[in-house]
């Protein structure tokens, strides 16, 4: 069974510790800006969302790939660059939906997440439990959305009170 | 460079030549100071003179990080503001959490000093080696929310991090602070007026690149146990469910919860403030400062009555005593909106509701009547009134004019009567502490460089009776006395001990809630952590930080002599001296301050008659450099 990085968002407290472990791991230092996923903080309405690598369903960044560079391992799900293949055109990093595939300007690579071969570092210390491992089945999307709903309609209801 | 930790630059911008300058951090400072607290100290003692006053352009603004910010060390996301304080006139600091001192970090820069003053108003634009400074006339006038937001849309980057100042450090509120991302505040002491003055509306920072250790593998494995450690711990679980809200209740059992302007210690509507009636009814969400494990940050919204829709962080214990017991405001969602302004305004809670409880008291003394409040009902719960004032105070109309001065210099205005009623030490209103059933807290206002200040030595293992603790730090032969809340004996060493910890913590810069109740982390820890960060083997040594931590302590207290403070100034508050607490646990209790300051001063090789350091300690901390810059 593919494993995959699944995430609740009503969990995630927005500290980026995943950001620093995925940096430290790959880069053996400590630097956000080349880590492998992201936390978009919503400061003013104090939601986090986390945004990993998958699960995606179609590829875009395997799609996008003019060179066939971007590829997908049959059995474990997960996409890898063949970097013998990439030219660089960055056409993944623009495709991918959750903006978490980069271009290591220093470098001069694609940097995605590897899910640390099958140990993830992210998952390892978020503290809440808000990034886990395992088959996508264990995604909690609809009663996500349903949370998320919720929580609209709220802040809608009182917005129109306060009008009136 | 050359150490683990740093960037190694100061990056200065003066503002009158609208001009950017990088600095090498000199490897003595590194070595004598660590970081974050102690390179502000060394450089306000050298360029910030006696008569340089808080809001002249000669002022300068510190925003400083340590050597672990930006690492992935548990709750290390904070950094802290520093200058000569706009409230008080005498040393100035005001910690922060967030993401702003990571981002400078990753900038490229261990300090930012600001300097001069700009002709018009501008915001600073630091995007990794990119520097501005850009127009904020538009700006000018606006809410720090509304500030934050439009600054990340002008800057093109919503990971941008800002600190801005509302109104209030617009208007020279005494009182006012910076705020960073919206709602965590560097409230005390006034920075958002040292801010406004320069003409400096926000501070913009985004930063790309790494932060690097020395060892960076047993770095990681030592974040990673430490990170184990901070998780496991009861109370760090207990801080990442409730935040400080679970302190409402214990401070009410223990009869300290300031209520009625610190009259007494007991509140009655105690619950409708505490942890467990606020969480199931307004808390929406959990949130963190920077790498931390621990999240005690509580996004708060009310749905119902007069404040609905009102959306929110916050408050802390601290804003729960200021705008709940010590008004004798029993509603929560009162608090949340208080807060709120407080955060859009950028006005410290603990000082402007303590001025508020002040002038309440006033009120009911019939020193205050409703024609010098313009009408307004000061008496104790009257929320309405209580949030109509702070608005007031953050426009600077009417009474708030007077009392946008702080408590201290509203009380030199109205007269001598109102004095006693002026909950403040040197200038700055007292936190949610009593020293009367609390002695170590009183002694630690008492003497703290920045005024009734709780956090650079609240000693916990006193009052909530850790036995072991307190044996293992001061030794068995101290007990049962040092752990007696109630009584002065020993307290002077407590104080000392931990205020030296936390002078450590303040330079790396961590959190203090991973040193509190019990401590998580303390000075082995940090002595085992400072090595692997920055390569420098003498910091492994807890003697050679506690000597750092000495030279820090010092050499503030040298800072404030220079400005005449001495041990005449060291007091508190008549309500804490004389007034014994009416009700309650410690009913009867006052504090005997002398004894406990002479055993001070002794341990602190300051002179018992004057509170100034001697000549010795001077030349034994390696501090003769600083007698160029006496007067």
């Amino acid at each position: 069974m593919p494993q995959q990085l699944t995430v609740d968002y009503t969990k995630c407290t927005g500290c980026r510790l995943c950001e620093l472990a995925c940096s430290a791991h790959h880069e053996n230092k400590f630097q956000p800006s080349l880590a492998r996923l992201k936390i978009v903080r919503y400061d003013d309405i104090g939601v986090d969302i986390p945004n990993v690598c998958g699960p995606c369903e179609e590829a875009p960044c395997v799609d996008v790939c003019p060179t066939y560079a971007m590829r997908r391992d049959p059995i474990t799900d997960m996409t890898y660059v063949d970097y013998d293949k990439c030219i660089l055109c960055k056409s993944c990093v623009g495709a991918c939906v959750n903006g978490v595939i980069r271009l290591d300007t220093e470098s001069m690579r694609i940097i995605k997440c590897d899910h640390c071969d099958g140990d993830p570092e992210c998952v390892k210390i978020c503290p809440t439990g808000a990034i886990q491992f395992g088959p996508p089945a264990r995604s909690t999307v609809v009663d996500r959305h349903d949370k998320a709903e919720t929580y609209l309609a709220e802040m809608t209801r009182t917005a129109s009170e306060g009008e009136s | 460079m050359g150490f683990g930790g740093y960037q190694g630059t100061i990056l200065r911008v003066d503002l009158g030549n609208k001009q950017f300058k990088e600095h090498p951090i000199p490897k003595e400072w590194i070595r004598d100071y660590i970081g974050g607290d102690g390179f502000a100290a060394k450089i306000l003692f050298e360029e910030v003179p006696p008569e340089c006053r808080p809001l002249d352009k000669e002022n300068k603004l510190i925003l400083a990080t340590g050597p672990v910010t930006g690492t992935s060390w548990p709750t290390s996301g904070r950094s802290a503001f520093f200058s000569k304080a706009a409230l008080t006139g005498i040393w100035g600091e005001s910690h922060v959490g967030g993401f702003i001192g990571p981002e400078l970090k990753y900038a490229g820069y261990d300090l930012l000093v600001i300097e001069g003053r700009c002709e018009k108003p501008v915001y600073i634009s630091i995007e990794d080696s990119d520097l501005q400074l850009k127009d904020a006339s538009d700006l000018w006038g606006e809410m720090t929310d509304t500030t934050t937001s439009r600054v990340r849309r002008l800057e093109g980057d919503p990971d941008t991090q800002v600190a801005a100042i509302g109104p209030a450090g617009e208007h020279g509120v005494r009182f006012s602070s910076i705020i960073v991302n919206y709602a965590r505040a560097a409230g005390r002491t006034g920075m958002g007026a040292v801010l406004g003055s320069k003409n400096v509306k926000a501070i913009a920072i985004r930063g790309r690149g790494a932060v690097q250790v020395n060892d960076h593998e047993a770095f990681v494995e030592l974040a990673k146990q430490a990170h184990r450690r901070t998780r496991e711990n009861p109370q760090a679980q207990e801080m990442s469910k409730w935040g400080t809200w679970s302190l409402t209740a214990t401070k009410q059992e223990i009869g300290e919860l300031p209520t009625y302007n610190h009259r007494t210690g007991v509140f009655s509507g105690w619950e409708k403030i505490s942890a467990g009636y606020i969480r199931p009814r307004y808390t929406v969400s959990d949130r963190a400062c920077f790498g931390c494990t621990i999240g005690c940050k509580k996004v708060n919204y009310i749905k119902e009555g007069e404040y609905a829709g009102t959306l929110e962080e916050g408050p802390e214990y601290e804003g729960l005593m200021a705008f709940g017991s010590s008004l004798g405001i029993d509603d929560y969602p009162t608090t949340l909106k208080a807060n709120e302004i407080c955060n859009k305004y950028g006005m410290d809670i603990i000082s402007v509701g303590t001025t508020i409880a002040f002038a309440m008291e006033l009120y009911e003394e019939g020193i205050l009547t409703t024609e010098d409040t313009g009408g307004l009902e000061l008496e104790w719960g009257n929320k309405k009134a209580a949030i109509q004032l702070l608005e007031m105070i953050g426009e600077r109309e009417g009474l708030g004019e007077l009392l946008s001065q702080g408590s201290k210099n509203a009380a030199e205005a109205i007269g001598p009567e109102a004095e006693q009623y002026a909950m403040h030490v040197k200038g700055l209103e007292v936190s949610g502490q009593d020293g009367r059933t609390h002695r170590s807290i009183g002694l630690a206002h008492a003497t703290a460089a920045r005024g009734a200040d709780h956090l650079r030595s609240l000693v916990t293992v006193d009052q909530l009776g850790y036995e072991d603790v307190a044996a293992k730090r001061w030794g068995k032969d101290k007990l049962p006395e040092i752990i007696d809340p109630y009584t002065e004996k020993y307290k002077a060493a407590a104080v000392v001990e931990t205020e030296n910890a936390y002078c450590i913590r303040d330079t790396l810069i961590v959190c203090w809630y991973s040193v509190s109740w019990p401590p998580i982390f303390w000075m082995e820890d940090f002595a085992e952590l400072l090595p692997l960060v920055t390569g420098i083997d003498e910091f492994g040594s807890v003697d050679n930080l506690n000597l750092i931590a000495e030279r820090q302590v010092t050499l503030k207290r040298l800072f404030n002599a220079r400005e005449g403070i001495t041990r005449a100034d060291d007091t508190l508050p008549r309500r804490f001296t004389k007034d014994p607490m009416p009700e309650g646990p410690g009913k009867g209790q006052t504090v005997d301050l002398d004894p406990m300051l002479d055993a001070y001063y002794r341990r602190r090789g300051w002179d018992k008659e004057t509170g100034l350091p001697t000549d010795k300690i001077i030349k034994n901390l390696s501090l003769d450099w600083t007698r160029d810059f006496m007067n």
